[in-house]
């Protein structure tokens, strides 16, 4: 019986013969279409207010776009690279709900120091090491005791926005100082500090995260941590210094702020729902379909553009959420729509 | 045979489940006794009808779609838009009556376009319901020139409204036993419905559910809209009490409700989300509020106390459980 | 220097109650290929996540190169100079080809990436080892299985490693780069690299391999020259003859047409899968990761679609569009992912038993508990589960039980098909003899149970028919006591030519 099983297996052996090659699958384009769509929107929406609203293409108006973004743009700077380390699930990946009312304590530390007669190098390193903390304590919540990062950084806005209210009894602070008139005079090269900013930030950061080892690996663990641990990266050091950088870019931007406004106010939160938008559009810009630095500089200037063109075109103000929640809605859909018809 | 394997054992990870409600407990015996007001029975009917029913009504709804393993930061859009369609109809002069019941199908309509957008289109449902919370700033505003309140002035059918937010029935204020009812509705479609056995095995295996041919789209469907209503119901109450329609305030209520949610699911042995943790969660926040300002914190110094229970509680909560995991 | 690149002795691991390790020993020489064979759930995939670092043991040691590693970490595991080929690519979907090739190692110019050297040592390299062009900036998410599979191996062979693990690596090849696969394997070898190669495929473990080790429930029964002991005699080996004796078979007189598959196909999956399930009748089903049966399965409980054919309830057309559909058609499929779709672990034993029959417990839209509470405590009895009660989380059960479960829920439904897939793996002996005799029970009341499986003895034991797929077709129709579980074997490896379609 054995022999004859043996037997058999030699013929079959023999007559294994060619099969069916499987055609090799054909490239997901969907991607591609995604991103040619976004952009192709910016471009049409730029174009049209270049027509239709005066003064849109100046100069001196298209610096202000980007003075008016440079703070949106620093926080969707820190949700991309929170969405990146963490991955795109937004119960369960990466999102940092706390970075706005970080940014309203950010600007009180500043304030509060400055007027204290602290001086401005000493409020500088107090913002930044304030920022900084409320990253390393999200960082502890969600690496450390493996909070669900949503309710982590829900749990420490709370916090952050009442540790500002303590310290500006929740009135407008004004502050004067060299470092704010600095920012909020000078003109290097012709564009103002804050356009600097802006411009510096996100040269770094596109350098950073998209062409150095560090930001790859980042990438990767966001993508996926199995892959990440067993390509010998260490996942729980990448994933909390995804929330410090984004601490630290709060307190850059709280900075920023305080010398557009002269000091702080109060309601700095009520942008963090702009920041997630913005973060989560970013990824239409690119062909992995993920967040990245180079999707949220243009989405940032999205958003800019589009209030500024509804600025000049004297079109309500209160039109930009509802055509931001539509976009995004837009852009979700064409995205679960794609992928659920492309793979498996 | 089933009693022959060892009774469940006693875990010290199961004393999480106590976490929730100590603090509680020692929150109400340090309040009582640093204030004797905070303890009179006037103060604590205040609390509940004042801090409590709104938020619980809502955080309510998000039980029931937290236990779908959704999430619906629309509720304060819910709320706003059953408001403003309820105070608009009666500002010009319509029945009390019929107000309400378009503020309610205003609201539905909020949770109609969540379910289709999570439904049809797989929009993740914190997604689909951030964009509609955008969209609902938007309509708001364009509404109200930018956010002017409507206020209801005395003569117009406010007082059916005014018995709605202040009135009693049986010595009890009317906005508990709204509470009361939706507590009721909730705990029965949630506990002994097919429906809420459904939405519980949703949101635990989504892939069991399917596989044991639940219908999933509509339980889905029928979540979203009865969060909605709920939202509605309580931003009419908001409208009945301070007799306006106030663009924009219903949000106070989404992080409140997501954090009672949440904190509730402390006290379920499956670290589940369920009716009685919620009330306690909502009520917790409410009565920190309220004991803290008698104690004289200012609403500053809450807002950080409360960041910190959050954190503390669900610390507590989730490293205990990855221990469990880890065993 | 010792000769024995890789010792894994005695190693023990278990998973709540099932030891799916049992003290069982690998131990690979130097600049050898080592196969290593056994059957679903003999521990295979075990030993190598221990190897890998994924699980720790419960005891046992381990030696790498003859010392002993201070802990099993992946680290420290691939520090040391082994690496292991997962069957699930471990890749990141949003890197391209070039990233995730160098991961870990990337080409730098200073503090930066060199992306377009990467991407071009990355094209070459692919070129040089298996032949074939595939573009380093293309996204892994974009790649085919098999290009998957070709960038996993290639980035194992970057790292130089001194012992290499193959899991399965071939399930998604085609022919021509399997065997460029064996190519760069004996190349390996020959330059001192030592392997080890786990695969279902006999024939290819015959003609590559230098040694293999045959695992059978948790241990090693034996280690033998592949090309000197004859084939039948290592199919033998896998096979478990302990429980033979265990299978408690009763003869039922075949009943009416349950369900009946007529000319079904799927593009890519099956192709003319023709049979029919009686009542009374329990008919087995078996072949390899992709020789489609599982999709004729999900097929058959409306799961995915089929292009073509018919599918017969009772001997009616039935459209079974969705699970919902084929559960009112009285359907119920035990699926083999038991964790993710059989049972949610996290409600408890009462909930998921009465999940897919709540509407016949209501009394005026509300769940009768007293009913229900009835309902699930007599069903706890008649199948013997063992739970601290029916309030119990069903993550506190042993696999076995919560195998029953499953079962319970369709039991609770009144189905009278049942579908399993893959039902014991994973599960102990005792569970799986008990589960045995539960489905003869059932069709000694009318049911019919078609079953996919890998376990050989078991469809031998248990079936009244066995169908076995290779490639998309039936080849064969057994009758299980006129065949031995050697043929079965043989054939849905490949090893028996397909005898013609009339049978």
């Amino acid at each position: 019986m054995d022999g004859a099983i043996d037997q058999r297996l030699g013929v079959a052996l023999a007559t294994e013969d060619a099969e069916a090659e499987v055609p090799p699958l054909k490239r997901n384009r969907r991607g591609g279409f995604v991103r040619f769509a976004a952009i192709g929107a910016l471009l049409i929406v730029f174009v049209v207010f270049a027509i239709a609203a005066p003064g849109f293409l100046t100069r001196g108006n298209l610096t202000n776009v980007v003075e008016q973004s440079t703070v949106l743009a620093l926080l969707a700077f820190g949700m991309s690279i929170v969405i990146i380390g963490g991955g795109g699930d937004v119960i369960r990946g990466g999102i940092d709900l706390s970075l706005g009312a970080n940014l309203g304590l950010c600007a009180a530390v500043f304030t509060v120091a400055v007027n204290a007669g602290l001086g401005d190098a000493t409020a500088t390193v107090l913002t930044f090491a304030a920022g900084a903390s409320v990253g390393l304590v999200n960082a502890f919540a969600v690496v450390g005791l493996g909070i669900l990062p949503l309710l982590a950084t829900l749990a420490v806005m709370n916090i952050c926005a009442g540790l500002e209210l303590v310290l500006t009894q929740n009135t407008v602070l004004t502050a004067n100082s060299p470092l704010l008139a600095y920012i909020a005079g000078a003109t290097p090269l012709g564009f103002s500090l804050t356009d600097w900013t802006f411009l510096g930030t996100a040269l770094l950061l596109l350098v950073v995260v998209h062409a150095t080892p560090w930001g790859l690996r980042l990438q990767a663990v966001g993508g996926s941590v199995q892959a990440a641990r067993s390509a010998g990266l260490r996942v729980p050091l990448y994933l909390a210094l995804s929330y410090v950088s984004a601490g630290l870019l709060v307190a850059l931007a709280a900075i920023v702020q305080a010398a557009r406004l002269s000091g702080s106010s109060p309601g700095s939160g009520d942008i963090l729902l702009s920041v997630v938008l913005t973060s989560l559009m970013s990824a239409v810009f690119s062909r992995r379909l993920l967040p990245s630095i180079g999707g949220t500089i243009l989405s940032v200037l999205f958003i800019g553009c589009l209030i500024n063109g509804f600025q000049l075109l004297n079109v309500s103000s209160y039109w930009v959420n509802g055509v931001q929640g539509v976009l995004i809605l837009l852009v979700v859909a064409v995205r679960s729509v794609s992928r659920r018809s492309g793979e498996v | 045979m089933s009693a022959s394997i060892a009774a469940p054992r006693f875990r010290v990870t199961q004393l999480v489940r106590w976490v929730t409600p100590t603090a509680l407990i020692l929150l109400f015996v340090i309040f009582a006794v640093a204030s004797p007001t905070f303890r009179t029975p006037g103060n604590l009917l205040h609390i509940l009808v004042n801090n409590f029913t709104l938020p619980a009504i809502v955080a309510l709804g998000m039980t029931l779609v937290v236990s779908a393993g959704g999430i619906d930061l629309s509720v304060g859009t819910s709320a706003d838009i059953a408001a403003m369609v309820a105070v608009t109809l009666m500002s010009l002069g319509h029945g009390l009556a019929l107000s309400l019941a378009v503020g309610l199908g205003g609201a539905l309509m909020v949770g109609v376009v969540d379910a289709a957008l999570i439904t049809v289109l797989g929009i993740s449902p914190f997604l689909a319901t951030l964009g509609v919370l955008f969209v609902g700033e938007s309509v708001q505003q364009l509404a109200t020139n930018g956010g002017t309140p409507i206020y209801l002035v005395s003569n117009f059918p406010a007082a059916g409204l005014d018995a709605l937010a202040h009135g009693t029935a049986l010595g009890v204020p009317a906005p508990l036993w709204i509470v009361l009812a939706a507590v009721i509705v909730v705990q029965v479609l949630l506990g002994r419905t097919p429906f809420g056995r459904h939405v519980r095995a949703i949101g635990a295996a989504p892939q069991v559910a399917r596989y044991s041919g639940l219908p999933v789209r509509r339980a889905t469907w029928l979540v979203y809209l009865l969060s909605a209503l709920l939202c509605g119901v309580s931003g009419l109450l908001l409208a009945a009490t301070v007799k306006s329609y106030v663009p924009l305030s219903g949000n106070a209520f989404l992080l409140d409700a997501i954090g009672a949610v949440f904190v509730g699911t402390t006290i379920s042995r499956e670290a589940k989300p369920n009716v009685l943790g919620t009330l306690i969660g909502v009520f917790l926040f409410g009565m920190l509020h309220n004991g803290l300002l008698l104690i004289g914190w200012n609403f500053y110094w809450q807002q950080v106390a409360i960041g910190l229970l959050v954190f503390a509680v669900l610390g507590a909560s989730f490293a205990t459980r990855r221990l469990q995991a880890a065993d | 220097m010792t000769e024995e690149a890789l010792a894994l002795r005695d190693i023990v691991k278990s998973f709540g109650a099932t030891r799916a390790l049992d003290g069982a020993s690998l131990v690979v020489r130097r600049g050898t290929i080592h196969g290593l064979i056994g059957q679903n759930g003999a521990g295979k995939s075990t030993i190598i996540k221990i190897l890998g670092g994924l699980y720790q043991l419960d005891a046992g040691r381990i030696l790498i190169h003859g010392e002993e590693p201070r802990s099993v970490t992946p680290r420290l595991v691939e520090e040391l100079g082994v690496h292991i080929i997962h069957q699930e690519a471990l890749l990141v979907p949003g890197l391209t080809v070039a990233e995730a090739l160098f991961l870990g190692n990337e080409l730098r110019h200073g503090p930066l990436l060199a992306p377009f050297s990467m991407r071009r040592r990355a094209e070459a390299i692919v070129r040089e080892t298996f032949g074939v062009s595939l573009s380093g900036n293309m996204l892994i998410s974009e790649l085919s299985a098999a290009q998957r599979q070709i960038v996993q191996i290639t980035r194992a062979l970057l790292n130089k490693p001194r012992v290499l693990v193959f899991d399965e690596p071939t399930a998604a090849l085609v022919r021509r780069e399997a065997n460029r696969l064996f190519d760069i394997i004996r190349g390996l070898r020959d330059e001192g690299t030592s392997i080890v190669y786990i695969s279902h495929y006999l024939e290819e473990v015959r003609d590559l391999c230098d040694v293999v080790t045959i695992l059978r429930n948790g241990r090693d029964v034996a280690t033998v020259d592949p090309r000197t002991t004859p084939m039948a005699e290592i199919v033998s080996l896998m096979i478990n003859r302990d429980i033979h004796e265990m299978f408690p078979k009763q003869v039922i007189p075949c009943g009416k047409a349950a369900l009946t598959l007529q000319s079904l196909g799927k593009a890519g999956a099956y192709e003319d899968v023709t049979f029919t399930l009686h009542a009374g009748e329990i008919l087995g089903l078996t072949g390899l990761v992709g020789s489609g049966a599982k999709e004729v399965l999900q097929t058959a409980f409306g799961l995915t679609r089929h292009d073509r054919g018919q599918i017969l309830i009772g001997g009616k057309p039935a459209r079974i569009g969705s699970p919902g559909r084929a559960i009112a058609r009285r359907l119920g499929l035990v699926p083999e992912d038991r964790r993710h779709q059989g049972v949610a672990l996290d409600i408890s034993v009462r909930e998921n038993m009465t999940l897919a029959s709540l509407r016949g417990l209501t009394r005026f839209g509300l769940i009768d508990t007293r009913r229900e509470r009835g309902q699930v405590m007599s069903l706890i009895e008649r199948l013997g589960i063992k739970t601290p009660g029916p309030d119990a989380r069903l993550r506190d059960l042993s696999g076995g039980n919560q195998q029953k479960v499953v079962l319970a829920k369709w039991l609770s439904a009144k189905s009278d098909i049942y579908i399993l897939d893959e039902p014991t793996v994973a599960i102990d002996v005792a569970a799986k003899v008990e589960i045995y005799r539960l489905l003869g029970d059932l069709v000694a009341q009318g049911a019919a149970v078609l079953i996919l499986s890998s376990d050989l003895m078991e469809l031998q034991g248990i079936c009244d028919r066995v169908l076995v797929m290779y490639r998309g077709r039936i080849v064969r129709r057994l009758v299980p006591a006129e065949t031995t579980a050697d043929e079965i074997l043989a054939a849905a490896t490949g090893a028996l030519a397909p005898l013609d379609k009339a049978a």
